[in-house]
């Protein structure tokens, strides 16, 4: 007995010391090579930062190949001009962010709904397990069949029915001609002209990314609402609140969960690369109507990185990955500590 | 012992115009028990005393039944709340108490697989019939739970919710109605200068009173109190005993209890329940001294339950 009693906590010492160690060193494990990962893109991305500095960050250029065009010397003597290839990152963290963006203004509040119909209407229908898996099948789909639906259903049917539609509505109304001229930049000349309504363009992309964050969102926003205490919801009704009253209230308590909810769905689209690639027109540029093709981060790697041959392409390839993974780092952080620190519980015992 | 059957008998003199309680026609020690008829599940007719015709009633059950699913919670309860006294509800636990409070302002309705029977009337409004606003309702009565509960907001919006989900914008209005909500809680000046700070960094019996403060900033009919200070250490417990004395000059009070004391320290009036039956009702110092059934007497001197 007694003996028993106190063998068993060295036991239970030594196995967990090897438990405790395991698992520590898997953390280290990973956290090293997250690091490595670092490293290795900041070093190859290295050439790109040496010769383009903070610049890269700012501009919006983007030309694998040099130009040789014409041009006038000091002289004024007409002479063989050579700009060599030039880099910058801009256009592509500025596709990531609007079609991002553009993903979270949509699937958000259908996320948000959702989750409040699977958490306060779906278990009287005895629904609730239905659609729950429903939900999490959704988030299983590969990427690139999200792209084909894009591809093949989405895009044809935006420059088919939606875009036309639109431009016939807002194309005359005055201040929104932006939305259906773009500029072009043919070898260093801007020509204006209306843009060829595609289907392949940011709105695509952002909504095909919106699909795609819809179930994560979803399904953390479901688990933070069902976690809201009973008596939360109890309250506000007692109290004499509505319906919608009590969900508002739901969604004020759980707001830090559900903000990082939506990170983890924003993570998600910054990502994002197969499907976006296949609709969003893929043109490394800035411009500002949706319905012009753009390009994300992901997708320009995914596009050039097998055709980049020449050193300091590659490179600002890595450097864009670099930036890329950075920002995803950044928005899963934020999102893991509001979820897991900053939730309801956190501010209850505050 | 001894003074048991005198009293029980004399009770039982006052019963005279009721009818009998068929299924516990002996009052020795060693007769059956009302309590096991019940277990058993013979009907019971609850012992309801005199003192309580000549009040006006509020709240009115009529043979409310209520399930849960296939398991049944009360049973046929007919009982009167009656106008500006405090009525303390008690019993051993699982008894319904809750539910029976829960059903006045149909919280239940939550509840899924929740089915009644009978009515309960409301001020004149019977709150189970067809087409009854229960969001009026449930504004007509406030409702204190038995873990303070207060919103994940400042003190000032948690006093002063019902209001803006009453659409109420007029900041001479709001303050207005939370300092005095604050005040009737005597919560005012402690935390006057912090109303809009989280009221979240409360104390427990803070909270307790920010919650009354919040159920009655709407002027409810009724307040609706279950076990209101459970959750409480004995200072905040007082403190709340005292806050409910002072209420029920303004309001009709219905508050559930697992402490005796604090039921006969505030409550006018005093139902005792049973497994989902109303075994006794009487005025609290008839209920606690002058018990028509031994089994009142027993329980609330302690000796069971
Ligand atoms: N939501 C529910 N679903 C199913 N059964 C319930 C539910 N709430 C209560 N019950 C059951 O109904 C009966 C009465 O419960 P109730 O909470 O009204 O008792 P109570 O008298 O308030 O008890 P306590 O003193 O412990 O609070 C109990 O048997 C309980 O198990
Ligand atoms: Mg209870």
């Amino acid at each position: 007995m007694t003996t028993a009693v106190q063998s068993s906590p060295r036991t239970f010492g030594r196995g967990d010391a090897v438990l405790g160690l395991a698992a520590r060193g898997s953390a280290l494990c990973i956290l090293g090579m997250l690091a490595a990962l670092a490293l290795v893109l900041l070093a190859a991305a290295l050439p790109s930062i040496r010769t383009f500095g903070v610049g890269f960050l700012l501009s919006t250029d983007w030309r694998p190949n040099e130009i040789v065009g014409a041009g006038l010397d000091a002289a004024g003597n007409e002479v063989e001009v050579v700009s060599p290839p030039s880099f910058g990152g801009l256009a592509v963290i500025y596709g990531t962010v609007v079609s991002s963006a553009l993903a979270l203004v949509v699937a958000v509040p259908l996320s948000l709904g959702a989750a409040l119909f699977l958490v306060r209407v779906a278990p009287r229908l005895r629904l609730a397990g239905v659609l729950s898996f429903l939900v999490e099948f959704l988030a299983a789909i590969p990427s690139i069949a999200f792209g084909i639906w894009g591809l093949f259903v989405l895009a044809p049917f935006l420059q088919h029915v939606v875009e036309p539609g639109l431009k016939s509505l807002l194309g005359d109304v005055p201040g929104l001609g932006w939305l259906f001229t773009g500029t072009l930049n043919i070898a260093g000349e801007v020509v204006t002209r209306p843009i060829p309504l595609t289907g392949r363009d940011m709105l695509c992309g952002g909504l095909i990314l919106a699909i795609m964050v819809l179930p994560i969102i979803t399904a953390v926003s479901r688990d933070v609402l069902r976690a809201v205490p009973r008596m939360q919801i109890e309250g506000t009704l007692a109290l004499g609140a509505t319906w919608w009253q009590s969900c508002a209230a739901m969604l004020r308590y759980g707001r830090a969960g559900l903000f990082g909810a939506i990170m983890l769905g924003l993570a998600r689209a910054a990502g994002e690369t197969m499907a976006v690639t296949m609709v969003i027109g893929n043109n490394n540029q800035i411009e500002p109507s949706p319905f012009a093709p753009a390009q994300t981060m992901s997708s320009l790697l995914a596009n050039e990185f097998a055709e980049a041959s020449d050193g300091l392409h590659r490179a600002a390839l890595l450097e864009v990955a670099l930036i890329l993974l950075v920002m995803s780092l950044a928005i899963n952080i934020l999102a893991r500590s509001l979820i897991v620190g900053g939730g309801p519980r956190a501010a209850a015992a505050h | 012992m001894s003074a048991l059957p005198a009293r029980t008998i004399g009770a039982m003199e006052v019963r005279a115009p009721h009818p009998p309680v068929p299924t516990a026609p002996a009052q020795g020690p060693a007769g059956p028990s009302v309590l096991d008829a019940i277990r058993q599940g013979h009907a019971h007719t609850a012992a309801v005393h005199e003192s309580l015709r000549s009040e006006q009633a509020v709240i009115e059950a009529r043979e409310f039944s209520l399930w849960y699913g296939k398991r049944r919670a009360l049973y046929a309860i007919s009982m009167i709340v009656a106008r500006g006294k405090v009525t303390a509800l008690i019993g051993p636990s699982g008894c319904g108490k809750s539910t029976l409070l829960r059903s006045i302002n149909r919280l239940n309705d939550l509840v899924e697989g929740v089915r009644i029977e009978g009515s309960i009337v409301l001020h004149g409004v019977p709150v189970y019939a067809p087409g009854v606003d229960v969001i009026g309702l449930r504004k007509r009565t406030g409702m204190v739970f038995q873990k303070p509960n207060p919103f994940p907001m400042s003190i000032r919006e948690n006093v002063i919710y019902a209001l803006r989900i009453n659409g109420e914008r007029r900041r001479a209005v709001l303050d207005e109605a939370c300092e005095n909500s604050l005040r009737a809680v005597a919560l005012w000046d402690e935390v006057k200068d912090r109303l809009r700070h989280s009221a979240l960094g409360m104390s427990g019996g803070q909270q307790q009173r920010l919650c009354i403060a919040r159920a009655i900033v709407a002027e409810p009919e009724v307040l609706l109190l279950d076990e209101p200070c459970s959750a409480l250490d004995p200072v905040a417990t007082l403190r709340i005993e005292e806050l409910i004395r002072e209420l029920s000059q303004r309001y009709t009070i219905l508050i559930v209890t697992h402490n005796m004391q604090q039921a006969a320290r505030v409550s006018d009036y005093t139902a005792f329940m049973y497994l989902g039956r109303l075994v006794e009702y009487g005025s609290t110092a008839d209920v606690y001294q002058n018990p028509r059934l031994r089994e009142t007497e027993q329980y609330v001197t302690g000796r069971f339950g």
